[in-house]
Order: structure tokens, then C-alpha cells, then sequence
């Protein structure tokens, strides 16, 4: 019904705008959908139509990006890709990082000119858009930063932009407050209008910056990677407000590495590899395999990990530890060459231990054994002096220093070793390091002095490792190491982790992706709000419906977790 | 206009300065009167007017230092003006220093866009070339009590209302008090009323969401610096109106401890927050400590000691909760 009145709507301005034209002309050039308007009266100096109902044939698309070219300095981002976008569908763009996804995102914002090609939008043709220009045809871009405003309101944040877009001098806040509650109200949510945006879940800031995209008048709305940051709860939300807008008429466009969201909500899926356009497929013309195959040009499989030390002294072991809202009662023993993975959903103490286990956040009660030893790590140096590392979540902001150089990330770790007798760094060892890093984790960069934040995602947390590495660890905590990286990438950094368990490392891996954890790990904790649930061995993992096993497991989990909130009145969210 | 809750910066400021005014009253019961806070109110009078023009600056995350040179040029130059052509007259002069502090605001608001040059870096430059160019041209002579033009020192002396002392003197309310307020209710409409001000609050949380959000910064900026530089302006007139004698290397030099009492009144350096309410509690705060420590038997001396130790707490007690924050939500910042 939205979409009726408002393709009929547009179709009617449309023939206002062709007036001069005759009715049978205007029908002829726009085939393809047939919708049919309610007509009252149409009149005109050239066009005269009678009242009743009129069947005109209405283009679908409303946007398409033609033969676009975009170049960087030396590096073809973009070459010669069309797309066409239709109106209320869900496409979602794949690709490998660098393969040309978000510059052709920018380009049809309009952040970034083409080098040649055409943009169409509503039947205007541009050559190239300004940010404002395709604003008002309605293209909105929620990056994945969100851009929004921290320190301000949640009413200001969505109402803001449309203030600004319509050119508002004065600020009227009974406007803001309508604005943002119509919005939050249209795509069902509550949030409290006057809480400061900073203090919110990402994901309830992925919903403000989708409110805002709304106030104004967005009829194609681009998502860059939005689910990153999301506990499955909210990205579940997430995902059903997308379906809920493309039935409301939106057209969405879905960047995502998660390949099970992509199946989940695509109707259409649009692969680049390396600047090109591989094709556009229906959702149903493709599974993981064949999609990861267009994507990445070459079968990607992902070997099972297999233990191969026979030194059965356990690394680590852990007895009843339990810090107080966190988790509690945990207990397991990591062998040398031993791949561990706990997986849970966000929230379930997973990576809460693993700061433990690293010095940070203190346990109330329970053992640590280091060696056999019990050992008392009250600060991550503690930890690093026993050899245990870590590799936190989130490596743009706690693990790598970003506007430094890849061999100066790499070497911090190790400055003790590198140092001169007079206590300056010996720049020529540090080099060499680097360089063997490089070398034997593969990072593809053009040198070692590059700076990190020039690099790919799936480098940069390759860097991280390799700084990591770099120490000689013999316990590698890794928390979630393959988020925001691309497949490539990822077979890559599994190879890593496989060797380094074989050369007699012990590796916790932290993850709640299935498909991660059963290709690496040799034993797996299954935790839940706190606890584990389960004990994976070797043996178990074999059995072929482990992966179904551990999901029912973890979405048993799920619903328990929405019961247990409903009971203390947290249904609601903030 | 619905009243706002307070601040939690500002309740403990209300609660320091309710506390600390009843420990110098029984100290020294000659605190508590009527001319004390006239007395206070006119040494803070200065301070807020540029306290207004930092706080904007402070919201959109930048940081100006040029404020104080730019007040005693504008206070200089206009007296300067006024006697060598003759004209004596406030508006002459309050038009030339406002019109001095225009263009040097103007300067500095190009200088941080086009250079993209971080904020304190430009405007430490530009007020040492501000300077400079006053007294390559201007000279450095001072200007003493009985050659000050007659209407700045009226304007000086000038009191709204007059109450006869016991001692047999008289003491008032200053008329500075129009320009303080007409500013702080001027900062106020613009910061909170205008798109103008929720863009300087929207630079100062993100520059790159501001300008996603199709936020002209250009003119943001522009107003920021220049608006800046007319209160300094205005500052430099209600100065030397008040001391009534001009030496021009004054002022400069205060313009950190001015800095200083916006952050304590709850300013972010990191831009993006800030209440004009804060504000005034913050220089009430310093001025209070400024004039009451006497009533204490301490020597003036211990003035700046103070003022550090209170800048000191309050930024530490804010960044103590966020890390307590940070560490509940398990971020480990340290």
C-alpha cells in the first residue's frame, strides 16, 4: 500500500514534468513494471488525461551506476562497474577488503567523483554526485563509524541533519523531539528522546543513525558493515528492521563479511573482486561455497586443526575461577599445541575471562596454574612474563598503534630486546624483525615503514599477531581475530594460528563464530551468562552435527537469556 | 524555556562554593556582606566576558590563546585612537576594539581552516603576530590615569546603584554588568537556540560527522574565532575602563588561568561539551578564592596554588569516573 500511493505519487509528478511530451510517449520510454494509479484529474497545456484509472508501466530501478571508473593514484579501484539498484530490494555488495566495495559506495554518495561512467538516480543522470546532491535524491550512507555525535541527545542526533537540510537557522526543540520520536515510532523502537548518544550500545546507535538516514526522506539506504560491533541480539533487531524497511518501499544496500547475513537478508547479491564487478546473482543462485569462490577467484576451504604435540603437560589450568557478575566457577587445562575455543554470545563472560586470564579484571575467586605452578597475574606484565598474550577484539584502538609504522607496531612489544648498550633502539635489528615478520606471517605491505592504518583489515591483524608473535609467546589469547576480515584473510590467519599450535603453542580462541571454531579448535567451552555449559573434546567434535549441536546449545541459550530479562523488566531496551 | 537539571560538575561547584563561603564567613565574618559581592562581581566582570567567547571555543574542541592579546590591543589601540584624533567617545572606542577583534578572530579562524593547523598552535602564533604588529606600530608607551580619555573613565566608574558604606564611603553595583550579561544571554541564544550553535557543539563532537551532516565548517569557524575576538574586544574596553590607566603589555599572559576556569567549570578540552552555567561558576570560583583568601590571612601568593590544585581536582575527578566507567564496560584505557 506505501509503495502504491507512493510510486503513484512520483509517477504523477513525473507526468507533470513531461507534460510537453504526449501521454503515448512518456508510456513507451518507461517499460517494465506495470502499476496502476487512481487518476482524478490530470490537466495540462499538452496533457489532458480523463479521470479513472490509468495503467502506466513505471521504471524500477532507481538507481543505476553505469560503466563507473575510479582510479587512485596508481591503484584501479573501481573498473568500468555498473550496478542497478530496484526499487525495495536488498542488495547486498560482496567482496574481499580492497576489492572496490566502499569506494563504489562513495562514489554513488557522492564523497568521491568517478574518473568516468554515469550515475542515475530517479531518471536524472549525473556524471558525478555531491554529497548534497545525492542527499536529496534520497541515497543515505550510515558508515560504519556512524558518524554521530557523541556528547549529544538522541533526539538531536536523528533530527540534526534534516535541520540542517532544510536549512533551519533557528533551533525549535519541540521540532527535534517530534521528529525523532516519528522516526524511532516508524521502525518500532524505543529509546529514551534525551539520552546522551555516547552512554548507548552500539547497537542502539546503529538504530539512532538509522532514524536519522529516515528523516530524511531516504529512499536508498547504504549500510556499511553494520553488524560488526552487535551482539547476535542486536544484529537479529538489526536484521529485521532491514526486512521491515525494504517492505515499506526502501532499497538497501547491505555491505557485510558475515556470509550467513548476507543469505539471510539478500534478494539480490552484487560480488566485486579487485575493482570488477564478478556479477549479480539471486539470492537463491548461490551458497557459501560459490559465493566464497566469486569472491575470493579460488576455493577457500578452512582444514580442520589437528593436535600433533605429544607433551600433554597442560600450559594452563584454571580451577573455579569466578569473578562476580562476570563468570563463575570456570575450569579447564590447555595443553602445549592445544587450540581452545569458548564461544558464547557477546555477554556471556567470554572475553571478560580472557582479560582475566591477561591481568586485567581481577578474579574474586579460584586458581590460575601456569606450568603446574600457581601464579597470581595481577597485571598484563605479569602475564607477558609468563608468556601468556593477548590479542584483543577491537585492534584498531587496543592493539595497534595506527599512525605508526608497520615495523615500529611490530617491534613494541619487544623493545628490551632490541635495545642498544646505550639504550637507544638498534634500528637495523628492529628492520630485520620486521622483515622476518612480514615474511613469515605473510602481510602484504609495500614496505615496513608503511603506516598501519594503510593497510587492509586482514594485514592490520596480521601486524597485530605478528607483534605478538614477536615475543615468543608460548599461551596466544586471540579475541576474535577474524571480525571486519575479509575470507582471503581469514584462511590465511587460520594457516597462522595453525602453525604456531603445532610448533607446541597454546592458543585460546575466542570466537561466536560456528564455522571459525570448528575449523581451528581442538577442544571447545561452550559458555552461557556466565558459565560453561559445555566441554567439546576432540572426540566430540567429530561427530558430523557438532555444528548444529553447538548452536542449538547456544540459541537454548538465546532464548533463556530473553526469558531471564523479560522476568527482571529488561525488556524494554534503553 | 524549560529549566534543565544541573550538571553534576555544576552541583559539586554550587556545593564547593556553599562549603567554602561558609568556612571564610566564620573565619572572617566581614566576608559575608552585600559589598563583597559587589566587589566580587565587578572583578569578575572582565573574566566572564572573555570566559563566554572561550567557552564557545572550548565546545567546538579548539582552544584559542591569542583572546588576551587580542582584549589589549583592541583596549590600546582604541585609546590610543581616541587621543590622537580627539573623539572621545565609548562607542568610538567600543567600535574600533570590536572591529580590531573581528579581524583578528577572522585571521584565525582561516589560518586553523585552511592549514587544517591544530587550534592552540595557530592562535599561539597568530597572538604573537597579533602583538608584534601593535607594538611595531602602535609603540609600547603606556597610557596613565590623567591622559585616559574622560568617558572611559566614566564609563569605569559608573555604577548602576549606590550604596553609602558605614565607613562613610560609597559602593555599588558596576555597570560592566550590562555588557556581562547581554553577552552570556547572547552565548547562550546562539549556543543553544541557533543551528549556528549546535553546529559548533556537533564540530566539537565529531568535525567528520559535522560535516557528513552537511554542516557548513567553514562558516562555523568563522563565526567561532570572530565571535571570540569581538568579546575580547569588548573585554579590552571594560579593562581599561576599569583600571583606567593603559600599559600594554597587561593581560597577556592570564589567558591560561582564564582557560582554566571555563575547564573547572566543565569544559571539555576534547570540545563537544559545556555549559555556560559551568561557566560562570568556574570564574566565580577562581574570583572568590582571588579576593577571600585575604579574609583568610593568607598572602595573595597563594592564589595561583589554589587555582592549580582545583583545576587539577576537577579534570581528575571527571576522567577518575569515565576510567571507572570505561572499566565497567571493560575498556582498558591505562
Amino acid at each position: 500500500m506505501v509503495m502504491y500511493s507512493y510510486l503513484g505519487q512520483e509517477a504523477v509528478t513525473r507526468l507533470n514534468q513531461q507534460a510537453c511530451k504526449s501521454a503515448r510517449d512518456f508510456l513507451r520510454e518507461v517499460p517494465r513494471v506495470e502499476i496502476f494509479i487512481e487518476v482524478h484529474s490530470v490537466s495540462g497545456k499538452y496533457l489532458q488525461i480523463p479521470e479513472g484509472r490509468l495503467s502506466i508501466l513505471m521504471d524500477r530501478t532507481i538507481v543505476s551506476a553505469n560503466n563507473i571508473t575510479k582510479s587512485f593514484v596508481s591503484v584501479r579501484a573501481l573498473d568500468n562497474v555498473s550496478v542497478s539498484i530496484n526499487r525495495g530490494e536488498i542488495r547486498c555488495l560482496a567482496g574481499e577488503n580492497g576489492s572496490g566495495k566502499s569506494t563504489f559506495v562513495k562514489v554513488v554518495a557522492g564523497v568521491l567523483a568517478p574518473d568516468s561512467g554515469e550515475i542515475v538516480v530517479n531518471n536524472n543522470s549525473y556524471p558525478k554526485l555531491t554529497p548534497i546532491g545525492a542527499i536529496n535524491e534520497g541515497i543515505q550512507v550510515i558508515y560504519q563509524d556512524l558518524s554521530l555525535f557523541p556528547h549529544m541527545t538522541v533526539a538531536e542526533n536523528i533530527a540534526m541533519n534534516k535541520m540542517v537540510a532544510v536549512h533551519k537557522r533557528l533551533v525549535n526543540w519541540d521540532e527535534v523531539y517530534r521528529v525523532a520520536e516519528e522516526q524511532l515510532e516508524l521502525i518500532g523502537h524505543l529509546l529514551d528522546l534525551k539520552a546522551q548518544v555516547g552512554t548507548l550500545s552500539v547497537g542502539n546507535r546503529q538504530i539512532v543513525a538509522i532514524c536519522r538516514a529516515l528523516s530524511l526522506n531516504a529512499k536508498v539506504l547504504f549500510m556499511d558493515e553494520p553488524t560488526t560491533a552487535l551482539t547476535q541480539k542486536e544484529i537479529d533487531r538489526l536484521l529485521s528492521i532491514v526486512m521491515d524497511l525494504k517492505a515499506k518501499g526502501l532499497s538497501i544496500i547491505f555491505i557485510s563479511h558475515k556470509l550467513n547475513e548476507i543469505f539471510e537478508v539478500a534478494d539480490y547479491i552484487t560480488i566485486f573482486r579487485d575493482g570488477k564487478k564478478v556479477g549479480d546473482f539471486e539470492n537463491k543462485a548461490l551458497d557459501k561455497k560459490s559465493l566464497t569462490y566469486h569472491m575470493t577467484g579460488r576455493e577457500v576451504e578452512y582444514p580442520r586443526y589437528r593436535r600433533v604435540s605429544n607433551d600433554d603437560l597442560p600450559l594452563l589450568e584454571v580451577r573455579n575461577l569466578t569473578r562476580n557478575g562476570n563468570y563463575k566457577n570456570i575450569s579447564f587445562k590447555l595443553q602445549k599445541g592445544d587450540i581452545l575455543g569458548i564461544t558464547g554470545i557477546r555477554g556471556s563472560g567470554r572475553s571478560e575471562l580472557a582479560l582475566s586470564l591477561f591481568g586485567l579484571n581481577p578474579p574474586n575467586s579460584g586458581e590460575i596454574l601456569v606450568k603446574g605452578r600457581p601464579f597470581n597475574i595481577k597485571i598484563p606484565d605479569d602475564a607477558v612474563n609468563q608468556g601468556i598474550v593477548l590479542m584483543p577484539e577491537d585492534r584498531q584502538t587496543e592493539g595497534l598503534f595506527l599512525k605508526k609504522s608497520l615495523k615500529e607496531n611490530i617491534s613494541s612489544t619487544i623493545l628490551d630486546r632490541i635495545k642498544t648498550k646505550a639504550g637507544f633502539i638498534d634500528r637495523k635489528k628492529q628492520e630485520e624483525i620486521a622483515a622476518g615478520s612480514v615474511k613469515k606471517l605473510k602481510i602484504r605491505t609495500q614496505s615496513v615503514d608503511t603506516l598501519v592504518r594503510n593497510l587492509s583489515g586482514g594485514n592490520q591483524q596480521k601486524t597485530v599477531l605478528a607483534k605478538w608473535v614477536a615475543t615468543g609467546p608460548e599461551l596466544f589469547i586471540l579475541d576474535s581475530p577474524t571480525v571486519g576480515v575479509d575470507i582471503g584473510s581469514k584462511a590465511e590467519i587460520y594457516e597462522l594460528i595453525h602453525r604456531f599450535a603445532s610448533e607446541g603453542m597454546g592458543i585460546i580462541l575466542i570466537s561466536d563464530e560456528l564455522e571459525e571454531i570448528l575449523a581451528n579448535c581442538n577442544k571447545v567451552l561452550v559458555m552461557y551468562a556466565g558459565e560453561i555449559l559445555e566441554i567439546l573434546t576432540e572426540k566430540d567434535l567429530d561427530k558430523p552435527d557438532v555444528g548444529e549441536h553447538i548452536l542449538a546449545v547456544m540459541s537454548r541459550s538465546r532464548i533463556v537469556d530473553s526469558a531471564e530479562k523479560f522476568k527482571n523488566g529488561e525488556a524494554i531496551p534503553r | 524555556m524549560k529549566v534543565r537539571s544541573l550538571t553534576r560538575m555544576e552541583k559539586y561547584l554550587l556545593a564547593i562554593i556553599a562549603v567554602y563561603s561558609v568556612v571564610v564567613t566564620i573565619a572572617n565574618p566581614a566576608f559575608l556582606t552585600f559589598e563583597t559581592l559587589l566587589d566580587m562581581v565587578r572583578a569578575a566582570s572582565g573574566t566572564l566576558i572573555l570566559a563566554s567567547g572561550v567557552l564557545v571555543v572550548l565546545i567546538s574542541g579548539g582552544i584559542d590563546v591569542s583572546f588576551t592579546a587580542i582584549a589589549i590591543i583592541g583596549g590600546y589601540v582604541s585609546v590610543r585612537l581616541m587621543l590622537s584624533t580627539g573623539i572621545n567617545s565609548l562607542l568610538f572606542a567600543s567600535a574600533i576594539s570590536c572591529l580590531i577583534g573581528l579581524a583578528c578572530g577572522l585571521i584565525n579562524a582561516l589560518i586553523i581552516h585552511c592549514f587544517h593547523l591544530p587550534t592552540l598552535i595557530a592562535t599561539l602564533g597568530t597572538s604573537s603576530v597579533f602583538y608584534g604588529v601593535m607594538t611595531t606600530f602602535m609603540g609600547t608607551k603606556g597610557v596613565n590615569a590623567s591622559q585616559m580619555p574622560s568617558s572611559m573613565v566614566d564609563f569605569g566608574g559608573c555604577q548602576l546603584f549606590v550604596i553609602p558604606a558605614k565607613s562613610g564611603t560609597t559602593y555599588g553595583l558596576t555597570v560592566f554588568i550590562i555588557p556581562v550579561v547581554i553577552i552570556l544571554i547572547v552565548t547562550w541564544f546562539i549556543l543553544y537556540r541557533t543551528m549556528l550553535g549546535r553546529g559548533i557543539f556537533a564540530l566539537g563532537n565529531s568535525e567528520e560527522a559535522a560535516n557528513r551532516a552537511g554542516f557548513n565548517l567553514l562558516n562555523i569557524r568563522l563565526f567561532i574565532y570572530s565571535f571570540m575576538g569581538v568579546v575580547a574586544g569588548i573585554m579590552g574596553i571594560v579593562y581599561v575602563s576599569e583600571v583606567r590607566w593603559v600599559n600594554p603589555i597587561a593581560l597577556v599572559g592570564t589567558e591560561l588561568s582564564i582557560i582554566a576556569s571555563v575547564v573547572i567549570g566543565g569544559a571539555k578540552l576534547s570540545g563537544g561539551e559545556g555549559t555556560i552555567f559551568g561557566t560562570i561558576l568556574g570564574v566565580l570560583i577562581i574570583k572568590l578564592l582571588n579576593s577571600t583568601l585575604v579574609f583568610l590571612g593568607l598572602s595573595s601568593s597563594w592564589n595561583d596554588f589554589f587555582i592549580g590544585i582545583i583545576l587539577i581536582a576537577s579534570v581528575a575527578v571527571t576522567s577518575y569516573q569515565a576510567r571507572l566507567k570505561n572499566r565497567r564496560d571493560l575498556i582498558f584505557t591505562e
